[in-house]
């Protein structure tokens, strides 16, 4: 099959593109979940205002298209002084909108915790950033595993976007063989099944991190 | 068989089977034309599967029911043979018996009188004035008249129960099955329901009822069918079985049960 | 920015919302069909519909425009973009509407049909008076959840030429060497579309819950 032989021949491509969606994702989902973890706490303990304000960013952030978000970062920000490379453009992107989800996705689940883990925590002594750290966050953490999960699969599919601002990830990969051989069925078969794949994996990763949060419940 | 004596319902062989469970064996039994019989049993021993048997809603591994002389769920070819219903004739045979359960079942998506309404004039395509008419009719006589508009949801168990009554009585059948129709109920409220039983049992609606209500069986039931481990081990006048019950395990059963009428009193 | 500039975003916000709206209306009933497919548990259709659904919901819409817009032409298919954009968007979201359809279809308590069925009403009927009509209102936020995921996706067909909001923001600001005043007008009016969704989806939710009492 003609289109297998020069997918196999162009797989550094492929290869490449793997790894910056690999990349990409995994920078991206640690730093958007620290964010979202820090942003969370002014959404549920802010005062009114700063409660409203951040809701108001959180819905900006879940209401813009992804691709507009990234079009802004890298063909608009150079306009301010700031030019990024695609991948770093990217990245802030994949940033800037997944914190305001990560922000929500954790507000919602500490309001939904129930109450007799935190308040037990209280009667220890733990107050502050130690109430966060060691009784409040980890619980927030397990409880939103799944939807974090979800979160990240929506991520991996977003990096596709990306090859509309020249970001050399799958997408991209599968598009340049195309233009360049004109064999248009084996590279975006390779790229839906890579993408599958890591949708897989994922999943996967989050059975087994709601297996432990369930066992975990029962104790 | 003359006409006069045709049962309202006939059970002949039934047995239903669960992959290795034998879950009702062999039973047999009439209901006649305007009587009620209880259906009394220790758990699990094939009450609401027999019940359900009766209207094919679990379908029997062998054995025959019929309704009024008319064979349920098979017709019978003219080989001698027996060929399965349609859908469409097993539902029409379903059309003539009511069904009471007990969870209810309501429809949540209608209000009360859509909910008495929706058989009548959907199955068995009566005008919709002259049904609802009824169904107000049949509302008012459970004392829900003016819940004819609200969805279900907003009601307690036992209006919903009285609602699901109103909606068996809707379809005016030829037999009413009550499934365990107050297990689900406050105590306060079972007495209520049971009343509105009695009154239909009163008037000579062929009535089979499952129940644990040892009271209204002693009261209401014409005959008494005990069903244990799927077989019917007595049939008697309520009498005779809760005076002098001829096996060991009815006798045990209704020294368990029985504690339940001297607590109640007169319900 | 001039008029004429701003006109030529509206259009193409429009252009996009309209895509948008095409694939919904395609993607919803026929997530369903897949839906009743799984659900009839027709031994060969239901395997081929659980590989088709999972493929098509992890693969982007970028790469799935792509892979319409150039491979169906092979199979002897000549496409133009907006009809195999309008595919392409319907087909993504059908997938994920199997999904929601197929949840509620499962979820969907026994008992209200046994008392259907004990009242005389056949499968199809039980179906179309008892089943559905409970069924798609219990869908009906996780549905416009996912119509509001596809609005904001849609502007992927950029990549295969048509012109729609972010292609015509692009355009204005090549001409005007000035990119972030209409990209961020693109990204101001597009937005307010995607809110006036999610508050219409808010309020369906609220309705839901005070009528029927459902928890959602």
């Amino acid at each position: 099959m003609n289109g297998v032989l020069i997918v196999w021949e162009q797989r550094q491509l492929f290869v490449n593109g793997l790894l910056n969606t690999i990349s990409l994702v995994t920078v991206a989902a640690a730093v958007a979940i620290l964010f979202g973890a820090l942003f969370a706490v002014p959404l549920v303990n802010g005062g009114k205002v700063a409660r409203r304000a951040g809701r108001g960013v959180v819905d900006f952030f879940r209401s813009v298209p992804f691709l507009l978000l990234a079009y802004i970062v890298y063909y608009g920000l150079p306009t301010v002084g700031l030019r990024l490379p695609a991948w770093w453009a990217g990245l802030l992107t994949l940033i800037l909108y997944n914190s305001a989800y990560m922000a929500e996705i954790f507000r919602s689940a500490w309001l939904n915790l129930p109450q007799e883990q935190t308040e037990t925590g209280r009667a220890f002594g733990f107050a502050g950033m130690g109430l966060y750290r060691w009784i409040i966050f980890p619980q927030v953490a397990l409880a939103s595993a799944p939807v974090v999960g979800n979160q990240l699969i929506i991520m991996i599919k977003d990096t596709a976007f990306l090859m509309i601002i020249t970001v050399p990830e799958i997408t991209f990969a599968a598009n340049f063989v195309n233009a360049n051989y004109f064999v248009p069925f084996a590279p975006f078969a390779l790229a839906v099944l890579l993408y599958w794949g890591l949708c897989v994996l994922v999943e996967l990763g989050v059975h087994r991190v709601g297996a432990a949060a369930a066992a975990r419940r029962h104790a | 068989m003359r006409e006069a004596e045709v049962s309202a319902i006939s059970v002949r062989g039934l047995s239903k089977v669960y992959g290795q469970l034998e879950v009702l064996r062999n039973v047999a039994f009439d209901v006649a034309a305007g009587t009620t019989v209880c259906v009394l049993g220790p758990s699990g021993s094939g009450k609401s599967t027999l019940l359900r048997c009766i209207n094919w809603l679990e379908e029997p591994t062998t054995g025959a029911i019929f309704l009024h002389g008319e064979p349920v769920g098979y017709l019978n070819s003219d080989d001698g043979g027996r060929v399965r219903m349609t859908e469409r004739q097993l539902a029409s045979m379903r059309s003539r018996m009511g069904m009471v359960f007990q969870h209810f079942n309501l429809w949540p998506h209608l209000t009360v009188l859509g909910n008495v309404s929706e058989a009548p004039i959907r199955v068995q395509k009566r005008p919709r004035s002259e049904v609802e008419a009824e169904a107000r009719a049949l509302l008012q006589r459970m004392g829900l008249a003016e819940k004819a508009e609200v969805f279900p949801h907003v009601l307690s168990g036992g209006q919903k129960q009285r609602v699901a009554i109103a909606r068996a009585l809707a379809i005016k059948p030829q037999v009413l099955l009550f499934d365990e129709p107050t297990s689900a109920l406050d105590p306060e409220i079972v007495g209520d329901i049971l009343s509105v039983m009695r009154g239909l049992s009163a008037e000579g609606l062929t009535m089979v009822v499952v129940t644990h209500e040892m009271s209204f069986a002693r009261e209401a039931a014409d005959r008494i069918i005990f069903l244990d481990e799927g077989r019917v081990t007595e049939t008697a006048a309520p009498g005779d079985f809760f005076a002098n019950p001829r096996t060991e395990r009815a006798k045990r059963f209704l020294a368990r049960y029985g504690a339940d009428m001297s607590n109640r009193g007169a319900a | 920015m001039s008029l004429a500039a701003l006109l030529t975003i509206v259009t193409g916000a429009a252009v996009t919302a309209l895509l948008s709206l095409s694939g919904i209306v395609i993607g919803v009933p026929l997530g369903l069909l897949l839906a009743l497919v799984r659900w009839a548990r027709l031994s060969f259709l239901n395997a081929f519909v659980t590989v088709f659904v999972s493929l098509v919901r992890s693969t982007p819409i970028v790469t799935l425009v792509l892979f319409v817009f150039f491979v169906l032409p092979t199979l002897g298919l000549e496409v133009d973009p907006v009809p195999a954009a309008v595919a392409t968007l319907a087909v993504n979201t059908s997938a994920f509407n199997c999904e929601i359809w197929r949840g509620a279809l499962m979820d969907f308590p026994r008992e209200q049909r046994d008392a259907a069925r004990a009242f005389g009403m056949t499968r199809a009927m039980t179906f179309w008076r008892i089943v559905f009509p409970q069924v798609w209102r219990r869908s009906l936020p996780a549905l416009v959840n996912e119509m509001t995921t596809l609005l904001k996706a849609t502007p992927a067909v950029a990549v295969i030429g048509i012109v729609e909001v972010t292609r015509a923001a692009s355009r204005i600001g090549a001409a005007t060497y000035d990119p972030l005043p209409p990209f961020a007008v693109a990204t101001v009016l597009y937005t307010l579309v995607v809110l006036i969704f999610v508050q219409g989806q808010r309020r369906v939710e609220r309705h839901m819950a005070i009528k029927y009492g459902y928890q959602t």
